[in-house]
């Protein structure tokens, strides 16, 4: 099977280049990186990120033949060749496949991926109604591999202002988490022009997302609450003024 | 109800909403025009000055303008943010476009006022 793949090693390389690859697969071979495996037996200077082979992980995602995706949950079978691997565009290589997620990370810290609530620890666990915990689905499963958030054009021109699909998201599963009290300080943090609104809704991200999750309608979602709470506090703002007469 | 989105307090909702409630005064007026089309069928000058004309119908057209040049108005300018990064060229098609802009609102009234 043959492959093109990215080469750069800061060290000793002036500028990325293509190199060509091919090789005979085995028995067993079926996912791209056990072919990546293969490859390196030959060539153990070429450098990827892999570790759990089941995409649960997210470290081996790339751009296979110009789509981000998950080397390990990439079929060879259903594969153009050459296969053309590249790292994951509008991130700075490290070496080869490994990009530089510094970035990628600063922005899902940004959003506080975490529980908020001041109550006091109950004994057990904070409960949630099956309904409530029915909201998180479809966003608690993102692997944080950035297929999403580095094919979207808007992060690629505004990296450092753009929080991305994948953090957004993110955003969004702890604002419909029903123990969390931080909704408005959440949706405050996201009210600048270029953190959420710089997603003109192309969709990238739905489509290269390796657990088929759709990081456009959480974005949607948040954009809906916003204009919802306004109507709410503005209606409570009526009552009260109302109450006072 | 939404006017509160379109202040300041909140920057980033007012310009997205803005884009969108133009995006509805428009498919609002295209679609008031093609009843009014099915109504009329206006086929010479004579009818289309007869269509056009009326007083209420002038301002709901200034309206569809006023909100198109909004609506184009915001997408330029996402375009500039994303693509122009040099402060002061983008700060220069921005006027450029920002002029063009009012200067056509300004020519649509003198059509509409001389009708």
């Amino acid at each position: 099977m043959k492959f093109s793949i990215y080469r750069y090693n800061p060290d000793t390389d002036k500028k990325p280049y293509m190199q060509d690859y091919e090789i005979e697969l085995q028995e067993g071979d079926q996912m791209l990186l056990d072919a990546l495996i293969r490859i390196k037996q030959h060539d153990d200077t070429l450098s990827l990120r892999k570790s759990c082979r089941e995409g649960v992980c997210g470290s081996d995602a790339m751009n296979i033949n110009g789509k981000n995706g998950l080397a390990c949950t990439t079929k060879l079978s259903e594969l153009e060749q050459p296969v053309v691997l590249r790292p994951m565009p509008g991130l700075p290589v490290i070496r080869d496949l490994v990009v530089d997620m510094t970035q990628f990370f600063e922005h899902y810290n940004s959003v506080k991926p975490y529980l908020i609530n001041d109550d006091p620890l109950p004994e057990t666990e904070r409960l949630q109604s099956p309904e409530d915990r029915a909201k998180l689905d479809g966003l608690y499963e993102c692997i944080m591999c950035g297929a999403c958030t580095t094919a979207c054009p808007s992060f690629w021109w505004n990296p450092d202002k753009f929080v991305g699909p994948s953090g957004l998201m993110q955003a969004y599963r702890f604002i419909v988490d029903s123990r969390d009290q931080a909704e408005a300080e959440r949706l405050e943090n996201l009210e600048d022009p270029y953190r959420l609104y710089r997603c003109h809704n192309i969709m990238n991200c739905v489509d290269v997302c390796p657990k088929k999750l759709n990081p456009n309608a959480a974005i949607a979602n948040i954009k809906d609450l916003k204009i919802e709470r306004a109507k709410e506090a503005k209606a409570t703002k009526k009552t009260v003024s109302i109450k006072a007469i | 109800m939404l006017i509160e989105l379109l202040t300041k307090k909140y920057p980033g909702m007012r310009l997205w909403l803005t884009q969108r409630i133009s995006a509805v005064m428009m498919v609002i007026y295209l679609m008031l025009m093609l009843i009014m089309l099915a109504i009329k069928q206006p086929h010479d000058y004579a009818s289309w000055l007869d269509l056009m004309s009326p007083w209420w119908w002038r301002m709901l057209s200034l309206v569809f303008f006023a909100s198109l040049f909004t609506h184009a108005w915001l997408g330029v300018r996402d375009v500039f943010k994303d693509y122009v990064f040099n402060l002061r060229l983008r700060a220069v098609l921005q006027v450029t476009v920002d002029i063009l802009l009012i200067a056509y609102l300004c020519w649509v009234c003198i059509i509409l006022w001389k009708l």
